[in-house]
């Protein structure tokens, strides 16, 4: 009963501004009141209409995709030598290096960025790359995480001796065995990065560049000015959130 | 092909736990189980010769090729795991055809080869489906004939059967064995189980703390064993100590039992190995070696019973085996007491 009680107090807590924002963003006017009023689909409009915004969703789009490639290039490798033959000593090195992003706050690692990459000698704060870079550092130990518990759940490093025995190389038995078995956590992990680097605010407020804004940072501009307009732009980076979060539970359900 | 261990030596890194010189050779074709208790190495000297574990000393030559800086996939050596290590991403028939495509072999051709294995197997009819959806008796089958598909120079089975209900590992023990012998294959098993080494191999090596203790067919293993650590790995047995009190006499204590000395000095200690189906049951009054006494434990065991006899004045049990257990009395005949060497 009491945990009834908690789960519903704490799911009210969780939907019910999704649900204001949902109802906000289709009512005309809203002041100093609990619902809004009327009812209108014209902010959608407004937003389609708006470059800053239309152009900062596809940003987000860019910078998503580009994390989910470059982290499938560095996370499958780096999972498989975390598990497979890394010594003791680098092993431990590589799992501080893959944590250290979700312990160490956004904020410490965006002070830092800007620190550096705002010198002569590397001048790149507000570029997409750096904006992308970025992203990877910081969705990577979850991609990683996910490829790691699945390798020693499925005991891939039992099917690669098998492999072995039967004559196949390094390199043919990782494309052939260990990466065909890891799709699905491979999937469901690279949806939840695309999750994480769409939604990522803290550290893309403080490195992008005025031409490259995501979409997260636009929207907080929207906040500024009528409340059905930030509604309606924050429906949209919840729908972007939604698919790609709903897409990665099929996936790993699949799994 | 002939596989020969030659002072193989090997110890896991900051540990004393491995192999130390170990002689062993296997006749082509031939088959022989390494067993010992676990700890023993046998795990370790399998692995070392398919390449699994690498940085042994001495050499390991298979058909004449030292293989000790091979790397695994170059061997050509069919394994066989406990676990049975099917691809999942594959087809029962994909998994049967793997070693062929490593070594280059064409399509048609594999898929030709593979289905006739899975035939041989019994499991023709699943080629098409996944690992997942077959038994684990299955399973084992589809490893079995994976691991011979690609025709390899010898076979290593890593306890292949004890992952499985006993009523399939008696069957899949005889179709192992009668493939392996089909084959030719020269075969290295694996087991802790001393039934199945005994049922199955040509040779057995008993490994103890990474040595051979023993190297010999089931039979010299079983009837000379070298001393109590064989005599209690491989059968059933009783082992009693004693003294000898005159040539060809040992006292137990409870008992004067008639046995070959072998020349030992009156008053020196042995100890006695007697197997439970050289145990009589009710033997006439005054046979030789007649001991006194009464069952405590009694197991039917349908065809026989198995029993525990303790004989009046001693408080080891013998082990004794008989279509009707004794009321009070066991006998031991002289030519199936011996005396075991230290």
């Amino acid at each position: 009963m009491f945990i009834r009680l908690v789960s519903f107090t704490y799911m009210l807590y969780l939907v019910l501004p999704i649900a204001l924002i949902l109802v906000g963003s289709f009512g005309e006017t809203w002041v100093n009141a609990l619902l809004p009023e009327g009812s209108t689909l014209a902010w959608y409009q407004e937003l389609w209409d708006d470059r800053s915004f239309t152009r900062a969703f596809v940003t987000s789009l860019i910078v998503g995709g580009a994390s989910c490639v470059i982290n499938t290039l560095l996370c499958v490798p780096l999972a498989y030598s975390l598990v497979h033959g890394a010594k003791q000593k680098n092993r431990f090195a590589t799992r501080l290096l893959t944590l250290l992003p979700v312990a160490v706050p956004t904020i410490t690692l965006g002070f830092g960025y800007i620190l550096v990459f705002n010198t002569d000698a590397m001048p790149w704060l507000g570029s997409t790359p750096l904006l992308i870079a970025a992203h990877v550092v910081l969705t990577l130990p979850y991609l990683t995480q996910a490829l790691v518990t699945d390798l020693r759940h499925q005991r891939l490093d039992r099917l690669e001796e098998a492999a072995a025995t039967l004559g196949a190389r390094p390199l043919e038995r990782f494309f052939g065995i260990i990466v065909p078995n890891l799709r699905y956590s491979l999937l469901s992990g690279l949806v939840m990065v695309a999750a994480l680097s769409i939604g990522e605010f803290q550290l893309s407020n403080l490195i992008v560049g005025f031409q490259n804004r995501t979409y997260p940072v636009v929207l907080l501009q929207a906040f500024y000015g009528a409340t059905g307009f930030a509604c309606a732009a924050t429906v949209i980076l919840l729908l972007l959130a939604t698919v790609a979060s709903l897409t990665s539970t099929l996936a790993s359900k699949k799994a | 092909m002939s596989l020969s261990f030659e002072h193989v030596g090997f110890q896991y890194r900051g540990t004393s736990i491995g192999v130390h010189d170990i002689n062993l050779s296997l006749d082509s074709g031939e088959l022989v189980a390494l067993i010992g208790p676990s700890g023993s190495g046998k795990t370790t000297l399998l692995r070392l010769t398919a390449g699994l574990i690498t940085g042994h000393s001495g050499r390991i030559v298979l058909g004449g090729r030292d293989l000790s800086n091979m790397p695994v996939h170059e061997r050509h050596i069919g394994m066989m795991f406990q676990h049975y290590a099917l691809f999942p991403h594959l087809t029962v028939l994909e998994n049967v055809a793997y070693g062929l495509k490593m070594a280059g072999v064409k399509p048609d051709e594999r898929r030709k080869k593979s289905q006739e294995m899975l035939e041989l197997v019994g499991l023709g009819q699943l080629a098409a489906r996944r690992p997942a959806q077959l038994s684990g008796g299955q399973q084992q089958r589809v490893a079995l004939a994976r691991a011979l598909a690609y025709s390899p120079q010898a076979l290593l089975l890593d306890e292949p059967l004890s992952a499985l209900d006993a009523s399939i590992r008696g069957q899949l023990r005889d179709q192992i064995r009668q493939l392996q012998q089909q084959f030719g294959a020269t075969t290295v098993l694996v087991t802790h189980d001393q039934e199945e080494a005994l049922a199955m191999a040509d040779r057995i090596a008993l490994l103890d703390q990474g040595r051979v203790l023993q190297y010999g067919t089931p039979t010299e293993l079983y009837e000379n064993p070298k001393n109590e650590t064989v005599a209690r790995f491989v059968g059933l047995s009783t082992i009693v100590e004693a003294r000898v009190c005159a040539d060809n006499r040992v006292d137990t204590g409870y008992a004067t039992l008639a046995c070959d000395t072998a020349g030992r000095a009156i008053g020196s200690a042995v100890k006695l190995l007697v197997r439970p189906e050289h145990v009589e049951a009710d033997p006439a009054e005054g046979s030789v070696n007649r001991i006194a006494g009464r069952v405590t434990l009694n197991r039917y065991l349908g065809s026989f019973n198995r029993y525990d006899f303790v004989p009046t004045g001693g408080s080891e049990p013998w082990l004794g085996e008989a279509r009707v257990a004794p009321a009070a009395a066991i006998a031991v005949a002289p030519e199936h007491i011996r005396l075991l060497a230290d």
